[in-house]
């Protein structure tokens, strides 16, 4: 009894006043927005730290993948680039050929416009000149009316004369051809010599005097002395000179590349010795249309 | 012999009513608002005639605060950690009656920076994150403001 009143006393219900408006606040402030939340919010503390490490790790990966689709897609795409530049290849390898002959073809329209001959032009299907007798098979014969001896040019130079006629088809015999020869003339002192082959690309003057004052790098023209090639066509030009017993040997590099002809025009037979004056160039013609070049006039030096 | 209790703190307990209600008018300045918050928490209520005087002045004061801020969705965090803080005030107060300003205001300090961790925690418990602000601060720096208006106002010797 004494106790109970004791408790009772004022100062001990205030005390109990106290505690209890302490407990309550504090029931009150735990129990938070739900039953649950202390709960919740003790896992959240304890998986906070795995949680946020997931993140990153799958942060970390999303990246990752992100990084892979773009170098898969990337190396997709230099693949198709590569395929696309390889197809671009094989199109402009196919087509070279092709573009090749159109600028002969175009060169040697040129060519046709300023000499004032009857040119034709001839399609070169065979080279033989390595082969013994060998020669240039071009797809022009007896049903163009050709003829042998006739003289035949490309925009560059004098390639040969004809050889042999067939119905359809005809060989050239080449400068260059150990049987072949051409009335020539040097380009300078005007003398007049004979060409003949000495190998593929090559060719020596004979007869020359050695007297006669000749320098490497002189062009050398067709003189029109054998009736095959009207004067002033360009042959080649002059790479050594060596003097031999009376007469001059006289080493010529020819002008026309032999190897790589595709296309060349036929002069008419027994052309005119002298050729006139050269007609002024068409427009759209190729600059290179010109060859091969004329010699100047005699009275021009 | 136990000293004589002293007379009724009529004065402190005036002045902590008016300070209710500066608290509830100074709701627009909330830096003012927790220097008068502190004084009565930690200098006034300490100083009531009754420990149950201390508990519901803090209490309120801390209703008060919380209520004119609404800076929490679930109240009670703010009057919990006030009567706590004043309770252990009004201890240290009738443990340590006397002393010099200096020594008050060393006591004031370290209530006040007690009282901004406990008030905030038990608001992060009652509603998890939330925005926190610079009165504790304030209060902290104007310690000795607030301290030596309750340094003069306390009773001696202390109503045990």
């Amino acid at each position: 009894m004494k106790r109970r009143s004791a408790i009772l006393t004022g100062a001990g219900l205030q005390r109990i006043a106290v505690a209890l408006l302490v407990l309550v606040h504090l029931v009150w402030v735990a129990w938070g927005r739900g039953p649950g939340f202390l709960v919740r919010r003790t896992l959240g503390l304890l998986t906070g730290p795995s949680e946020r490490l997931a993140q990153r790790w799958e942060a970390w990966r999303a990246a990752r993948d992100q990084r892979l689709r773009g170098l898969a897609e990337a190396q997709a795409e230099i693949q198709r680039l590569r395929q696309a530049l390889a197809d671009a290849q094989v199109r402009e390898a196919q087509a070279a050929p092709r573009l090749a002959e159109a600028e002969e073809a175009v060169r040697l329209l040129g060519l046709q416009h300023q000499l004032p001959l009857d040119l034709r032009a001839a399609r070169i299907l065979a080279n033989t000149r390595n082969a013994p007798f060998g020669g240039l098979l071009v797809d022009r014969g007896r049903d163009l009316d050709l003829r042998e001896d006739q003289g035949v040019i490309a925009p560059e130079g004098v390639v040969g004369r004809i050889w042999h006629v067939a119905p359809t088809q005809s060989t050239i015999l080449p400068l260059d051809a150990y049987n072949a020869s051409t009335a020539v003339m040097l380009g300078r002192s005007r003398a007049t010599g004979v060409l003949q082959g000495t190998g593929p690309g090559r060719a020596e003057i004979r007869y020359i005097s050695s007297q006669e004052v000749v320098q490497p790098g002189e062009p050398v023209f067709t003189s029109g002395l054998d009736r095959v090639f009207p004067r002033g066509l360009l042959v080649g030009y002059v790479s050594s000179v060596r003097p031999k017993d009376i007469e001059l040997r006289i080493e010529v590099s020819l002008a026309a590349p032999l190897d790589r002809l595709h296309l060349v025009l036929l002069l008419p037979p027994s052309p005119p010795l002298e050729l006139q004056a050269a007609a002024p160039p068409q427009p759209g013609s190729s600059p290179d249309a010109g060859l091969p070049r004329q010699a100047p006039a005699k009275g021009a030096r | 012999m136990s000293p004589k209790p002293s007379p009724l703190p009529m004065k402190a307990e005036a002045l902590a009513l008016l300070t209710l209600v500066a608290i509830f008018l100074l709701a627009p300045w909330p830096n003012v608002q927790a220097v008068l918050h502190l004084l009565l928490v930690v200098g006034l209520a300490a100083q009531a005639r009754s420990p149950l005087t201390t508990a519901l002045l803090a209490c309120a004061a801390g209703w008060i605060v919380e209520g004119t801020l609404r800076a929490v969705p679930r109240m009670g965090g703010t009057p919990l950690a006030d009567m706590a803080v004043a309770l252990v005030a009004r201890y240290l107060l009738a443990r340590a009656p006397g002393g010099r300003l200096a020594a008050f205001w060393s006591r004031y300090a370290v209530l006040a920076a007690a009282h901004g961790p406990l008030a905030h925690a038990c608001a992060w418990l009652a509603n998890g994150p939330h925005a926190w602000g610079w009165g504790w601060l304030v209060s902290l720096l104007t310690v000795p403001l607030w301290g030596t208006v309750a340094w003069r106002l306390q009773r001696r010797p202390f109503d045990r």
